[in-house]
């Protein structure tokens, strides 16, 4: 009779496959819970991979879109506070008009609202060429230089393009970052298209002399300039309710993230309580087929036989 | 009478002699890598007389050692084995693969590149955001030349073990040949015969780790051996050899050819390799092809576009394939964001939206992501494949271990029992002397 069993060379070689693959196993489970990944290459579950690798695109370019945002949104704060400065102006200047149209004012009293108003005109017209974040003219929408550009004379003229062109702010929304100075700037009184800036400097002009009756170019003023406050004002809604959706995409986009984040944890990070217990069954296993591969390859014939 | 006690007690301890020596030999090549365990199979020695009552025995001689070997389970081990050793060599060559377009980090350089054009949307004339831009896209050219480089050297290694495959089966059928020529002439079941089949075995087992064979036993036991199987074509007949070569293609793919024959193995770690050699050639021109297009698509956006200085602008990029893509300038102000006929200085940036749809069209990080999923999911499946593999040739490496493997418990019980029989004998010799002194001893 033969004894059944394999050869001891079998016996061998498969106790050291099935050891070391035990021990593969582990070490696979340890790198996972050292590295925080599940997977270490795509082969490993290469859907998964794929997942992983338009999640980190998508969080890339989210990126980027949150500074975009972030200076969009510094661009159109510093539109707002130009509009404010504009419409404080406009206010002053509403106020000097007033006055100057006050027939008991001399000759040298106008003269004086009309050099307050000149420099009124100058300081508009610096606004007019603010600069923004990146130093660019905040109203000239994208032109290289200045928005206006003053002749001798004192007269702005707007020298910017017509449009400022759109930010994107990802996944397909863009905000438009700013605006014009003809927007805010350009207006129509009783049918008749006319900006604020010539307005200005015709009034410190007719004061300081060059109108027959000063007074009553006051008086006319008053209308242009009140439709002046009314473009900044309508302007400034403009760009608050821009600033308010570039706040909402903002929320949305980092909502979007946190979403991003949660699933790339569920996908590619390691559960930790999980890990564990495979890796302590594992070890466990392990451990076992140690012993009992050291008690069984004691067990000879020849320990025995004398 | 005519048995003769001395005798047949000489010839029991002779043959329990050749059963020990047997025994030492097993448990010395217990380890032996084709060893094939012999036992002894003996054959009692006695003569028919003419006369009816007459008793005549001559002891044991050794009719022949068996060499416990089961041509049907070792040919099992060669073709599954060879199965095995295909698909090992296919998903070595494929993970090579599939690390050198991944560790190329090529995937994140596209998505920064893309983040980068992002970027410089939202202020197309800083000279910060555009030598970003710059030196993103230096970063992805490198990344699509180090893919590139590292694909080559996986299809250089992989030629290379396939070459070395092909004169590994030349000198192993050689051998066999030579081999054949001995086997003719020794002598049946002897020592030296049986010495020579457990090389002609363990050359059969090597020799279908590297190609699929068919092996023909000749009753002289000889071997003929077939590529494919027992109906291909001759690769050793007799004393004489085929001559297997090996010539690569111009993608990088190996075919092979017998005695001029084309011939394609099935399996076998050369066909593995062909079989990843084949699909690297496939993932070459997949990143080739990403490299052109994308070159192509950038470039026509340029050719679209002014520069930062308002002249006409220029390829960014030059590329045939992904080896060769580079930068064609390294100063920002060339990147053309602005619409054919804006200023110099122009901040209007329709040509670089227009370049970011073009990109969103043509979709570099999306067709990336399709080759690393293609060769991801080719290791995924071919890894599968081999699991099944490696245990079906492992179980049929174990059935024939079982049967041929020497098992030292066994050997330490035949040990025993050949020690016990030599004894035995030696007592009847004991006994014969005894009789012998009785008889001579009578006064």
């Amino acid at each position: 009779m033969t004894i059944i069993g394999t050869s001891t060379s079998a016996f061998f070689d498969r106790s050291n496959l099935d050891l070391s693959g035990l021990r593969a196993q582990a070490e696979k489970l340890q790198q996972q819970l050292s590295s925080g990944d599940k997977l270490s290459r795509s082969s490993e579950d290469p859907v998964a991979a794929s997942r992983l690798r338009a999640l980190s695109r998508s969080e890339r370019l989210a990126k980027i879109d949150m500074t975009n945002a972030d200076r969009a949104s510094t661009d159109l704060a510093l539109s707002d506070a130009a509009l404010t400065s504009f419409a404080n102006a406009i206010i002053r200047a509403q106020e000097l008009a007033t006055q100057a149209a006050n027939e008991t004012l001399t000759e040298t009293q106008r003269a004086s609202i009309g050099t307050e108003l000149g420099e009124i005109h100058a300081r508009l017209v610096s606004l007019a060429n603010a600069r923004d974040s990146a130093g660019h003219a905040l109203f000239g929408g994208e032109a290289a230089g200045d928005a206006y550009s003053i002749d001798a004379a004192g007269n702005a003229t707007y020298i910017g393009t017509a449009g400022t062109g759109d930010m994107p702010l990802g996944d397909g929304q863009s905000v438009t970052r700013g605006v014009t100075g003809p927007d805010f700037l350009n207006f129509s009184v009783n049918g008749s298209p006319t900006d604020l800036l010539t307005h200005v400097k015709a009034l410190a002009d007719a004061l300081k002399g060059s109108a027959a009756d000063p007074s009553g170019a006051a008086r006319d003023a008053l209308d242009a300039l009140g439709a002046g406050l009314d473009a900044v004002s309508t302007s400034q809604t403009i760009v608050g309710s821009r600033l308010a959706w570039i706040d909402l995409a903002v929320e949305r986009s980092t909502n979007l993230g946190e979403l991003r984040t949660d699933e790339q944890e569920k996908i590619g990070g390691t559960d930790i309580a999980i890990t564990v217990a495979n890796l302590q069954q594992v070890m466990l296993v392990l451990e076992a087929s140690q012993s009992s591969f050291a008690q069984l390859a004691n067990l000879s014939l020849f320990e025995t036989l004398r | 009478m005519s048995s003769d006690l001395i005798t047949i007690a000489r010839s029991g301890t002779k043959a329990a002699r050749i059963a020990l020596d047997v025994t030492a030999q097993n448990i010395a090549n217990a380890g032996t890598a084709g060893y094939v365990r012999r036992s002894v199979q003996m054959e009692e020695l006695s003569s028919t007389s003419a006369l009816n009552r007459d008793v005549s025995f001559s002891g044991v001689r050794l009719d022949r050692i068996v060499r416990n070997a089961d041509a049907f389970r070792q040919a099992e081990v060669r073709r599954t084995g060879a199965d095995a050793s295909r698909a090992n060599a296919e998903v070595a060559g494929l993970e090579n693969i599939e690390s050198a377009v991944e560790q190329a980090q090529l995937y994140p350089a596209i998505v920064q590149f893309e983040a980068s054009l992002q970027q410089l949307a939202a202020d197309p004339v800083d000279p910060s955001l555009r030598a970003a831009l710059v030196e993103d896209a230096r970063t992805m050219t490198r990344a699509f030349n180090i893919a590139s480089s590292a694909l080559q050297a996986v299809g250089e290694g992989l030629r290379f073990e396939a070459a070395d495959g092909v004169t590994q089966v030349n000198k192993l059928t050689s051998e066999l040949a030579q081999l054949n020529l001995r086997l003719a002439r020794s002598a049946d079941a002897s020592s030296d015969q049986t010495a020579l089949l457990d090389r002609r075995d363990l050359l059969l087992e090597q020799l279908s780790g590297y190609v699929e064979i068919g092996a023909i036993i000749a009753p002289n036991q000889t071997v003929e051996v077939r590529l494919g199987g027992t109906s291909g074509l001759p690769l050793v007949s007799g004393g004489t050899t085929g001559t297997l070569a090996m010539s690569a293609a111009a993608d990088g793919t190996i075919s092979f050819t017998l005695d001029g024959t084309a011939t394609t193995p099935a399996a076998g770690s050369l066909a593995g390799k062909a079989q990843a050699l084949s699909k690297l050639a496939n993932i070459s021109a997949g990143l080739d092809g990403l490299a052109t297009s994308l070159a192509a698509t950038v470039n026509a956006a340029q050719a679209a576009g002014v520069a930062l200085d308002g002249s006409a602008g220029q390829p960014m990029f030059s590329a045939t394939g992904a080896g060769d893509i580079t930068l064609t300038f390294n100063d920002g102000s060339m990147i053309a964001t602005a619409p054919a006929g804006a200023g110099a200085g122009s901040r209007d940036q329709s040509n670089l939206a227009a370049l970011r749809s073009a990109l969103g069209t043509t979709n570099p990080a999306g067709a990336m992501d399709g080759l690393i999923f293609g060769i991801s999911s080719a290791v995924q499946s071919a890894s599968t494949t081999r699991d099944t593999l490696e245990t079906i040739a492992g179980t049929a490496r174990i059935a024939l271990q079982a049967q041929s493997g020497v098992d030292l418990d066994q050997e330490a019980v035949n040990l025993l029992r050949y020690q016990q029989a030599f004894q035995a004998s030696g007592r009847a010799i004991q006994v014969a002397a005894d009789i012998f002194d009785t008889l001579l001893g009578i006064r």
